[in-house]
Formats: C-alpha cells, structure tokens, sequence
C-alpha cells in the first residue's frame, strides 16, 4: 500500500537533537474520535494533545485535511497515595472518545488510578455590554447606572477549552490498562490487573465490579487482566484479555458478577515453540474487535491474532510481527523489551489491520490478500508527500542493500501505539515523542 | 554447567529486576512482578533440574552446549528427563520445600510438580548441602523470614471481605524488606552481580555465584509465594 505522507511532529524546540528527548513527552496513548475529525493524544507527562483536522478547501486540493492542533490541557497531575506511600503516576494510560451528541466533544482519559472525563467545547463569541459589571468585569457603582441595555454576544477569537466534568476515582486497587465506551452511551468500564468496574457517566461515588479475579491468596495468582473492551454493538457483551493468552468473553445478563464467562478463547501452545519464556511472551498486550463485532483481534510478543467469536479453540488467523525476535528473547529479557505492551488497530472496514515493532518499524497486515508491509515512522524517511519506502528485516545470511539486520535494530525505538481513521485510510503512528501522521496517496 | 550458570544469571537478573522494580514511580506493578516471578521459578527448576542431575551422574558431563540463550529445547528436555526419572526412583525430591510447606494450602501448582508420595527429603537436603549448594535448601532461619513475607499475605484473606483497597498491596512491603534485607548483602558481596550488560558467565561468576546461592534461596521463595 503506498502511502502519501503529511507528517505532523509535536515537539519542543529542544528536542531536535534525537538523543535528548523528555520523558514527559513521550506519547502514551493516541485515538481517534468516531468521525475521525479529532486525534487525541496522551503522554506521560499527563497531558492530552487534540489534533483537528483542517477543513478540505477546493484551493489546496493537494493539503487534503491536515491535523493542526486543536486544544492541549493537563489531564493527570501526579498524586501520592498516603496510605501506601506510592506515588501515583501521571501517564495517560488510555484516552477513549465519546461520540459526539451536541456541538461539545467529551473523552475519557485515565491515568493508574482516575478515570476523568473531559468536555472540549469552542467558544467564539463574548457578551459584551453588562449593565452592573464593565468591560474589565469589576462591579459598577450602582448610582453611575443611569442607563439599561441588553448585553450582546460579539465575535472573538476562537477558544477552545476543556473542563473536567467527572472524576471517577478510588475504584482501582491495582493499575487501570484499560477504558472502553459501551454502546449505550450511558457506561463504560474501566480495568485493573485483577477488577472491572463499570461506571455510569452521571455517577461518580459507585461503580459495579463486573469482573474480579483476584484469588483469595495472593500466593495462588496466575493471571492477570491485560486489557478489555466492550463489544461495539452489543451493550451486554465484553471481551477481556489475559497475561496467559487467553480471552474471556462474558455477558452482563448472565449475572451481576461475570467471574465465569460465556466464552473462553486459547489456543493450544505449540509444543515446537515452548522455550523458556514462552510464558511471558504469551501475555495479550491488546485486544480489540472488529467494527462489524464478529472478531477480536489480539497482541501478544510476536504475533496478531484474529479471531471469530464463533470460534473459541483456535484463532481464524495469526500474523508474525517480528518473529526474529524469538531467539532472541532472553537479551530482549534483559534490556526489558520482553515486556513492551504493543497495541494493535483495524482498519475501517477490518480488512487491514496494523501493530508496531522496534526501530520505529510499524506492521500492516492485509486480511484477504495475505500480504504485510514493514514500514518506518522516522524523520530522515519522512518528507512531506514523500512515499513510505517498504523495509525488510535480514534474517540471516546475506544482507541486501535495503535490509537491516536484526542485530541493528534500534530496541529504544519502538511504536507501541497507532490509531487508523474509522473511515479513511489515514493512520496515526506515535514513536516515542513524535506523532507522525500518514495518510493515502493521493492521485 | 551451562545451563545452571544460565539459569543462575537469569534468576540473578530476575531478583534485580524486582528490586529495581519496586523503585521506579507508580509502585510495583502486579504483572510484571507476576511475570518476574514465572521466569525466576522456571529458572530456578531449570538451575534444581540441571543441578539435580549433575549431581545424579557425576561420571557424566551435563547436558553438552546448553546456552539458555539461543536453543531452549535442551532444558526443557532435561527437565523432563528427569522429572520421569524422579517419579521412577521416588529417591529426590525436586522440590524440598515442599514438605516443609506440606501443611501451607498455598502452594501453587507449578511448585508441586511432581511431588512423590515417599520422601526422603534428608537424603536430598544432605546430599545437595554436600555440593554446595545449601543455599537452595531452605534452612530455618530463611523459613522465619518468610514467615514474615506469607503473614502479610495471608492478611490478604480478610482483607478480601472488605471493599477498601487498603490493603491489597500489603503483601508488597512484607516482600519488599525480605527483598531490601538479603538483596543489599547481596549487593554489598558481590558487586558484580546486578547487570548492566551480563559479564561473561564464567570466571568471576563463581565465586559471587556461591554466595549468591543462600542469598537467592530465599528471594526466590518469597518471590515465588508473592
């Protein structure tokens, strides 16, 4: 798939030089919103980063719908939990959108521990001409009113804030890694290591534990929850993922607590591939459905799987991401990389699904022709409308001119988070504290 | 030998990991601590294993080129091998401490493994002590410390029946000091172990490694009961 390229890089100034890059600016989560005219971004400094697209004008048909930045507020300020003697970090784990009901966008963010839910309205005009306040909104004196006036609403300059409407906090023991928005759009959940509580947006003192895995001895723990997402039609239904590699679906009618699930998906371990830290790397860092809601596709280390809801022993499909990596697991065991939580997103039309890898390599993976694409998110390869250049990865033996050989990949950088428009084929890459945004070429 | 030196560093790496982890902001976080923990216990049946059946065949080199690194078949072969001759012979016991924690109800099922019905834990605790390898053998003292690790988690059983997360986490600071405790002597004797880039296995690991043996016993333990 060629791509046409119209990168967007948020920086500061000071961060030209690669080598020094804050660790606050690192991106820790992006989203697009259901239409696609907003992209979120989160960072661990806990700051969110809306992108808006531009409007298409008829002038420029070549700058087709560039992302400008729309609003930028603190979401999550670091907190210190007195009780344990933890600080509590501020990193935007998750942002989700809400869709949009009025001319105000609302989005949850989440941090380890708080749920919050922002509203980003514009304002565009002022009132101006109060009769008890002056223009600086200072108290006139009563007796120096001698006339009455109706105060009229005059244009300004557009302003876009964002205010908290709800904080829901206090419900998480353990760290929040996921959020999802039910199709209700009256609830959502969110999900630690071992609960899911599910909230009503109007309600901020109570949330229903929906799903609590924690065993009655701390010494008997396998398994934790590693991500969960609601089903996008069906308000009852709920996928959640596990550090074994399986995947839980449950319905809320079963029972008020849904400890047992509906359905249960695993694939059998291939006994060919068992080695000594098959167990970690089994681990699902993501799951996500299809907009139809008949798959759900997952991450683990080295692989993305989709699978049928239909179909519980195995997956439909799995896609090697970067399967050079599995002889090389116990370095990545010591520089940390084995535990690297990569995301994974389909397409519009699920019919191309995407995940990152290391050195700023991002993967494609086309469902009906079979066929994936490596490309990279870097500056040196990315010149505004300059075409991504698909890379390959040597695996052994002779190195051609374009290939990179594994021992020279760069593990520092690695593309755990992108995003895909629901609609068109525009994707959002974040590596480390760049935001690249590449978009279909146009003809 | 290969094969223990690398499960050995790998335990090593994996207790510095849990240090390190405790200290980065945001508190321990329970999966990684979890997946820490799986691979510090296969490590650890790897090193048993391996050392088990060294021991068992003195005549015989151990498993010939067995880096953990690239091919990981051989261990697990290994292992295997001699869990099948364990269940034959009924002589050793993989895992010592089991007995000793007969009565606890909170053993994990990766630990029981195999668990024959007769044991002869004296032949077995006597017979690694003489190679060595006393470390891996729990004494006393090292079962009172964990003591000190299992009650707080065993808190965690009351606490469950109450709503407030206070105390969810109470099992941390118990293992934390356990941790805290051995790991600084641990650090203090041997400064060589907690790696940056893994020093080569061979020559300077030995020493270090021997002391590291009684240090990592009971790291592991408590480890493995979080």
């Amino acid at each position: 798939m060629e791509e046409d390229i119209d990168t967007r890089k948020i920086n500061n100034s000071f961060l030209r030089d690669h080598s020094y890059a804050t660790e606050a600016d690192i991106i820790s989560t992006v989203e697009f919103n259901h239409t696609g005219e907003l992209l979120a971004t989160g960072d661990k400094g806990g700051r969110v980063v809306i992108f808006q697209r531009e409007q298409e004008s008829k002038n420029q048909v070549h700058r087709r719908g560039e992302y400008n930045v729309y609003s930028t507020f603190q979401s999550h300020e670091p907190e210190f939990d007195y009780l344990k003697s933890l600080e509590i970090e501020e990193k935007i784990n998750k942002i989700r959108w809400l869709p949009q009901q009025n001319a105000a966008y609302f989005l949850l963010s989440t941090n380890d521990k708080t749920v919050k839910l922002w509203k980003v309205s514009e304002r565009d005009k002022r009132p101006e001409g109060y009769n008890l306040k002056d223009e600086e909104g200072r108290l006139r004196d009563p007796a120096t009113i001698t006339t009455l006036r109706v105060p009229v609403l005059r244009p300004m300059d557009l302003m876009v804030e964002a205010t908290p409407r709800r904080v829901f906090a206090n419900a998480h023991t353990y760290h929040i890694n996921s959020i999802s928005v039910n199709s209700d759009y009256e609830t959502y959940m969110s999900a630690d290591d071992l609960r899911i509580n599910l909230w009503n947006f109007e309600i901020t003192n109570q949330s229903f534990n929906i799903v609590d895995i924690k065993p009655a001895n701390m010494e008997e723990l396998t398994e934790v929850i590693t991500a969960a997402e609601f089903h996008p039609h069906h308000c009852n239904t709920f996928v959640y993922s596990s550090s074994k590699g399986t995947i839980r679906l449950c319905d809320m009618r079963a029972s008020a607590l849904c400890d047992r699930h509906t359905k249960f998906f695993e694939e059998p371990e291939d006994p060919s591939n068992r080695s000594f830290f098959s167990e970690i790397i089994s681990s699902i860092s993501d799951v996500k459905f299809s907009h139809s809601g008949r798959y759900i596709m997952t991450r683990d280390y080295l692989t993305v799987k989709v699978w049928d809801l239909n179909m519980e022993s195995r997956p439909i499909e799995t896609y090697q991401v970067h399967d050079y990596l599995r002889s090389k697991l116990c370095s990545l065991y010591e520089n940390d990389c084995i535990f690297d939580k990569f995301e994974c997103v389909w397409n519009g039309s699920d019919s191309v699904i995407m995940t990152g890898s290391y050195n700023n390599f991002f993967r494609m993976f086309d469902r009906n022709t079979k066929r994936d694409v490596t490309l990279e998110a870097s500056r040196e390869n990315s010149k505004p409308r300059a075409i991504l250049k698909p890379r390959k990865v040597c695996v052994g033996g002779k190195r051609r001119k374009d290939e990179i050989s594994v021992d020279s990949l760069d593990f520092s950088k690695k593309i755990l988070h992108t995003a895909w428009h629901p609609s068109e084929n525009i994707i959002a890459v974040a590596a480390t504290n760049n935001l690249y945004i590449f978009q279909d070429k146009v003809n | 030998m290969e094969v223990q030196k690398e499960a050995q560093r790998i335990m090593t790496l994996s207790v510095w990991k849990m240090y390190h982890s405790r200290m980065q902001r945001g508190g321990l976080r329970l999966h990684r601590s979890l997946q820490l923990s799986l691979i510090m216990r296969s490590a650890r049946e790897v090193y048993l294993s391996a050392k088990v059946e060294a021991h068992e065949e003195p005549g015989v080199p151990s498993q010939p080129a067995c880096s953990l690194d690239p091919r990981l078949h051989p261990p697990r072969e290994a292992q295997t091998r001699v869990e099948a001759a364990l269940s034959d012979s009924e002589q050793l016991c993989p895992e010592p401490m089991d007995t000793q924690e007969a009565p606890r109800a909170e053993e994990s099922p990766a630990r029981c493994a195999p668990r024959p019905a007769k044991i002869s834990r004296k032949r077995r605790s006597s017979s690694l002590a003489n190679s060595g390898d006393a470390g891996l053998v729990p004494s006393k003292k090292a079962r009172l410390e964990e003591e000190g690790a299992e009650e707080g988690e065993s808190s965690e059983i009351s606490n469950r029946l109450q709503p407030p997360p206070a105390q969810a986490e109470g099992a941390f600071p118990n293992l934390a000091r356990v941790l805290q405790r051995r790991f600084s002597g641990l650090l203090n004797c041997s400064p060589a172990v907690p790696p940056t880039v893994p020093p080569p296995p061979a020559c300077e690991a030995k020493p270090v490694c021997r002391r590291a043996d009684s240090m990592l016993n009971v790291l592991v333990r408590a480890v493995v009961a979080f």
